[in-house]
């Protein structure tokens, strides 16, 4: 065997500049590709939200049926369009959502889309305050509880996470108001009704309180408005930090048994850094992703604990439209609702892509 | 079924005998809390005070919201009716919801997941964009829409309680059917799955018996999470208003709803006693699937369970059958060595105990040895030895479960006992580590420059600047093409070799006196491990770094080794410098081992059968795999031609991604071909729907890589062998059973095998089971698609010769797949050589393996190490440097 017959420099079989050449650049790609799978999501929500409204029957019946008679019945059929071919009618309502026309309630002909960014701005504010109390809660009592796996802060804090989980959201609120009213805490509405009148005085208004109590600049009302949230995100938060932690842990304690952080201790990096910059940063890819379902889980905890303590948003509207049986408003505001959980998936999926450079390249 | 039946009925005391400690308490709690609901419901009209519904007694009206009092333990409602009794009444209602949902949602869930994730195409594809879209939507939402959409608002006791269920159903289908398909997914490109489609079995049997066994253990879990996410939204639905009509039946949430108001006014009891229940029914329920969850998923579980004992002891018994009675731990020493050297690090009477949920385990039991500045040490055993054990104990990187005892003296300092502030400063800096797998030794979300300069800023108060320049340095060194750039790469944009440079590269970052490399080219192909072994050769000369190489090829050890350790089970039996131990190995165990390994070069092979009957014949084969989006479709064999005849084995070598493995499974109908055809005694077998495939499936046998996941661990080893003849004869059950017997004669497993399952056998049985399972019907053809590399050598060697031994008997035609040029120098009648999808050379063995035309099979032939040290040195030298630009 002589030298020459080994042919020198073979290719470097993967060379990533040559294996993945586009147009565009990975991350683009990407999110485009995401963005192509939203889409016949959403188009499937949509459908069926309207199929299973008219499942029920017709809207005006339901809303108004005993109150009028068959000819006006008609009539008001007659001029919300529902009299017309279902193929129409939804293909009107199609079209509709592609101009951002949700349709109009029928009990009191209001612009859905002006329900849903005035309720809705209530309804984010209060997913923001509980979010920030499902990460203060979620994340440093997870990785207290890896940390110390199977023994007794692990015991308690995974004692506590499925406590949480098993109480309902709205028995949580109903507990924090049994204890906190007695003291005069404000624990029902976003402010009260005098700050809410002299803050639809600000401008511009744009309905989450806090931006507008701190836009107005007066210290008591941004008080009054924080007190207001407290208890209310506190409910919701527990609900999603409780998840939070047990997602946090569970990932944590799977990336601490990888090889690559036995070989970032085998090469000396101290342990309070292995954990922090190789096991939890890992771990933190799967729990962005469970929290993009986590959305759901936090809009339907906030029709209910909007519910509890009287926050008037997106979930306490349409729980009042349920009621009054108002299915062309249900129609409207749970197609947003599905926008909204689509959208913020894809915001989700654009953060796991900057966690997670194997999706970015 | 009946034996699922069994299975299940024995599940629960199995998980209970699985679990410890915590586990084991709050599963136990769980199932009482469960029991106690579960006892409420059915004898609430015996516990309850009163009817749900009631608000007076005797004509006496309770009153409403009455606070408790010996009448009303827990108070009256705003509606006047007393609390404990709508408490214990709900408890009803809530159990009906709960059996009725967790019923319904499997019942849909299950086999649409099951046939979605098996059978894949258009139904999966809007299967999963109709659940994923049911999935992403608010489930209480979609509750309430449900609801009214069944019931109109509020209707009956069995109405409601049917309607809650179904709209509690439809939200939780999708659960139940990620979970399914997902599992599906993965268990269908199990081996045992392949090779239950290779002998014919149809899709029905296939999902059931091999599919549905497999992922049913998933069920209890996302069963119990279901049902304690359907009383959530039970109650949400009540809360809100939708759910049962209250004057039909009691329910906690309604009572909520109505206590709402009570909440501001101080009124307690109304609220936090239905409340209460919810928690205590959902706890008990969380408690029984969270604690299900962490007893059953494997990668929680704590170690020292992962190498089968089974495999031990197999090893062991190959090694008394070798070695007599000779006491292992007695161990056999060159006087040579002992004279006075200074060590680099040097271990005296090291031990490692492991508590484990099985008792301890003693995994090293007192070695010594030690490695000189400059010296490679290498540790050889199989596994069990306890050789890569000792080598972390020395770092002190064992999880916490291990106790270490003797001494590790690096220099003059010990470092066993060290605290882990004390040993910090010498991992990576004066001790550093190279691991098995470079893929999963990278941290994937950072870049490899970012890993070395953490490890150098570690140990040297030096800048960013630097500490990069170093890193750029450093990769330079190691040999990695354009350091500049691909310092900022990260671990998945480089190939295996050029991951394990980088590992090597942290490795010297800090100019360690030692290097302990624990099996560091096993899963790199051999032109790489030839690159990379050069590599730590030439540092080792550059720096006079010692090496401590821990392996189990006995190539690798003659190649590099100045001095050799062998284990076995924890102990040494024999240390050596490498020339004396490959020449005369004193200890009968090394002799053995050294007997059991295969050297290229000098095995005997059969010869050529060149007047036999064709049995197999593939022409002009082209198979390739569809490209991602906007991707050329990838080539994974590429016009291919070759044949087999009666009593042949052809060797089908190449590295990994060379299409070798995709030859295989397509001649069986694993895979469709792109392009050209298949013949199997005559039988064109290419482009066969599967029915068509079926009659002739009995024409061909195939045993796979894997032994751990190529027989199904739901069945027994009767039953795996049995499953050809089922599916492919008439023959009946005390035929069958006849039959069964037999083959696993012939496979030297006796007859009490038969009733085993594939966990109890070791690596070697199962490959044995596998073997027979290929025979049963007697095939022209078997594929054997890396049959023995999963297996430690001396059991290799077992298989390999009953292999042979049963060729020549059966004289069916064999195409033998494997990346072992040395293993199959032992076997083939003729060799084919493949290179990215091409067959480079084929030809008889010796032509092929002894006096190669193509320059590949030259390359890849000079670049196998043999277990001769005299021999290695020699061919290390004739090829000179040119292996080390490969990576």
């Amino acid at each position: 065997m002589t030298a020459e017959v080994l042919a020198p420099h073979e290719p470097t079989p993967a060379d990533p500049s040559r294996r993945r050449r586009g147009p565009l650049n990975p991350l683009a790609r990407y999110m485009l590709v995401r963005v192509a799978l939203i889409i016949p999501m959403l188009w499937v929500l949509v459908t069926m939200v309207f199929l299973l409204m008219r499942v029920i029957g017709d809207p005006v019946t339901a809303a108004q049926g005993g109150r009028l008679n068959a000819e006006q019945i008609a009539e008001r059929k007659h001029a919300a369009g529902l009299d017309r071919p279902m193929l129409t009618q939804y293909w009107e309502y199609i079209t509709g959502l592609l101009h951002g026309d949700f349709g109009t309630t029928l009990t009191d002909h209001r612009q859905i889309s002006g329900i849903i960014t005035e309720y809705g701005a209530a309804t984010l504010e209060l997913s923001f305050w509980a979010l920030i109390v499902a990460f203060g809660i979620g994340i440093p009592l997870g990785r207290l509880a890896a940390r110390y796996r199977d023994r007794l802060p692990d015991v308690i804090l995974r004692l506590f996470a499925i406590l949480i989980y098993a109480a309902p959201v709205f028995f949580v609120g109903l507990l924090l108001k049994l204890a906190f009213t007695p003291f005069g805490w404000p624990s029902s509405g976003r402010a009260s009704t005098q700050t809410e009148l002299t803050l639809d005085n600000v401008h511009p208004h744009t309905n989450i309180m806090i931006v507008d109590a701190l836009l107005w600049g007066d210290p008591k009302i941004i008080l009054e408005v924080l007190q207001h949230a407290v208890l209310p995100a506190t409910a919701l938060g527990l609900l999603t930090g409780g998840v939070f932690l047990r997602l946090v842990r569970i990932n944590l304690l799977q990336t601490l048994r990888m090889d690559y952080v036995t070989a970032a201790r085998a090469r000396g990096v101290s342990e309070r850094r292995v954990v922090r910059k190789h096991a939890f940063r890992n771990a933190l890819v799967p729990v962005v992703t469970v929290m993009g379902m986590q959305i759901a889980l936090l809009l339907a905890g906030a029709v209910l604990t909007e519910t509890t303590f009287e926050w008037k948003g997106i979930g306490y509207e349409l729980t009042q439209y349920l009621k009054a049986r108002d299915f062309l408003a249900v129609q409207g505001i749970v197609t947003a609702i599905a926008v909204i959980v689509c959208v913020a998936s894809l915001l989700i999926d654009a953060i796991v892509a900057l966690v997670d450079p194997r999706v970015r390249f | 079924m009946p034996t699922r039946r069994l299975s299940l009925s024995r599940a629960v005391p199995a998980v209970v005998r699985q679990s410890h400690g915590l586990q084991r308490f709050m599963l136990l709690l769980g199932f009482a809390i469960i029991a106690a609901f579960v006892i409420i419901a059915i004898f609430a009209p015996l516990l309850a005070p009163y009817g749900f519904n009631d608000d007076r007694s005797g004509g006496v009206l309770f009153g409403t919201q009455q606070a408790p009092s010996a009448d009303h333990w827990f108070g009256t409602t705003v509606g006047g009716t007393d609390v404990l009794s709508r408490v214990i009444y709900g408890t009803r209602t809530a159990l009906e919801v709960i059996i009725l949902a967790v019923v319904l949602s499997s019942l849909v869930g299950v086999p649409l997941g099951l046939l979605s994730g098996y059978l894949g195409g258009w139904l999966d594809r809007v299967l999963v964009l109709i659940m994923d879209a049911l999935y992403a939507f608010p489930s209480l939402l979609l509750a309430i829409v449900v609801s009214i959409v069944l019931t109109g608002g509020a209707s009956g006791a069995v109405g409601g309680i049917l309607a809650a269920a179904i709209s509690i159903t439809v939200v939780f289908v999708p659960q139940y059917y990620r979970v399914i398909r997902s599992a599906t997914l993965a268990v269908k490109v199990e081996p045992y799955v392949d090779s239950a489609r290779v002998v014919g079995v149809r899709t029905p049997r296939i999902l059931g018996r091999h599919i549905f066994s497999n992922v049913a253990q998933n069920l209890p879990v996302i069963g119990t999470l279901n049902a304690s996410e359907a009383i959530l939204t039970l109650a949400g639905l009540g809360f809100l208003g939708f759910g049962i009509e209250p004057s039909a039946a009691a329910e906690w949430g309604f009572d909520l709803n109505k206590a709402l108001p009570d909440a501001s006014n101080g009124i307690w009891w109304t609220s936090i006693f239905p409340g209460s229940a919810i928690v205590l029914i959902v706890l008990g329920v969380t408690l029984v699937g969270e604690s299900l969850n962490d007893i059953l998923n494997p990668l929680l579980r704590t170690r020292g369970a992962e190498t089968t004992s089974a495999d031990e002891k197999e090893i062991t018994a190959e090694f008394e059958e070798l070695t007599g009675d000779i006491e292992p731990s007695v161990e056999v020493r060159d006087t040579e060595t002992s004279e006075k050297r200074v060590a680099a690090l040097s271990l005296s009477d090291l031990a490692v105990t492991f508590r484990t949920d099985a008792g301890q385990i003693h995994a090293v039991n007192g070695i010594s040895f030690d490695v000189a500045p400059g010296e490679v040490v290498a540790v050889v055993g199989e596994s069990g030895s306890g050789k890569s054990v000792s080598s972390r104990a020395v770092l002190g990187l064992l999880p916490s479960t291990a106790a270490v005892t003797g001494s590790a003296r690096l220099g003059d300092r010990e470092l066993l006992g060290m605290s882990n502030s004390d040993i910090r400063p010498i991992r990576g800096d004066q001790v550093s580590m190279v691991f098995q797998e470079p893929s999963t030794a990278l941290n994937p979300v950072y870049s490899v420059g970012w890993q070395i300069i953490e490890g150098i800023q570690a140990h040297r108060d030096i800048s960013k600047k630097d500490a990069r320049k170093r890193a750029i340095e450093l990769l330079d060194l190691v040999g990695m093409p354009d350091p500049e750039h691909r310092v900022d790469y990260y671990p998945h944009q480089l190939s295996g070799g050029q991951k394990q440079r980088v590992v090597i590269a942290m490795a010297i970052a800090c100019d360690p006196d030692v290097i302990i490399a624990d099996e560091p080219t096993t899963a790199l192909d051999v032109t790489v491990q030839a690159a990379i072994l050069e590599l730590l050769l030439s540092l080792r000369d550059r720096l006079g770094t010692a090496i401590v190489l821990i392996t189990h090829n006995m190539g690798v050890v003659a190649d590099m080794a100045d001095r050799v350790v062998v284990m076995y089970r924890g102990n040494i039996v024999e240390q050596a410098p490498a020339g004396q131990l490959f020449a005369q190995p004193k200890h009968p165990y090394t002799r053995a081992l050294l007997d059991a390994v295969p050297h290229l070069g000098r095995e005997n092979g059969p010869g050529l059968v060149d007047e036999n009957e064709l049995v197999l014949k593939v022409e002009d084969l082209v198979v390739e795999f569809p490209g991602g989006l906007g991707q050329p479709a990838f080539r994974a064999v590429d016009h291919v031609s070759l044949e087999i005849r009666k009593g042949e084995v052809l060797g089908l070598v190449g590295e990994s991604g060379s299409g070798k493995s995709t030859i295989g499974r397509t001649t069986v109908g694993l895979q469709q071909p792109t392009s050209g055809t298949i013949h199997v005694s005559g039988n064109q077998v290419s482009g066969l729907s599967d029915r068509q495939l079926r009659p002739l499936r009995s024409r061909f046998g195939f045993v796979f890589q894997d032994p751990a996941s190529s027989l199904n661990p739901r069945m027994s080893i009767g039953q795996c062998v049995a499953e050809p003849l089922h599916v492919q004869t008439e023959m009946t059950q005390s035929e069958i059973d006849a039959k069964v017997r037999s083959l696993l004669d012939s496979v030297e497993l006796g007859g009490s095998y038969v009733g085993r399952f594939p966990h109890e056998l070791s690596g070697g049985q199962r490959q044995r089971v596998s073997l027979a399972r290929a025979l049963a019907l007697d095939p022209d053809l078997l594929i054997a698609d890396e049959p023995t590399s999963a297996l430690d050598v001396s059991v290799q060697a077992r298989v390999l010769e009953l292999f042979t031994e049963l060729q020549q008997r059966l004289q069916f035609a064999c195409l033998f797949i494997s990346h072992d040029l040395a293993v199959v120098d032992t076997l083939a009648n003729r060799v084919a050589v493949m290179q990215n999808g091409a067959l480079v050379e084929i030809g008889p063995r010796e032509q092929v393996l002894g006096n190669p035309q193509e320059d590949y099979t030259k390359r890849l032939i000079a670049a196998v190490p043999v277990p001769d040290p005299e021999e290695q040195r020699r061919r290390r030298e004739a090829r000179g440097h040119l292996l080390t630009d490969i990576s």
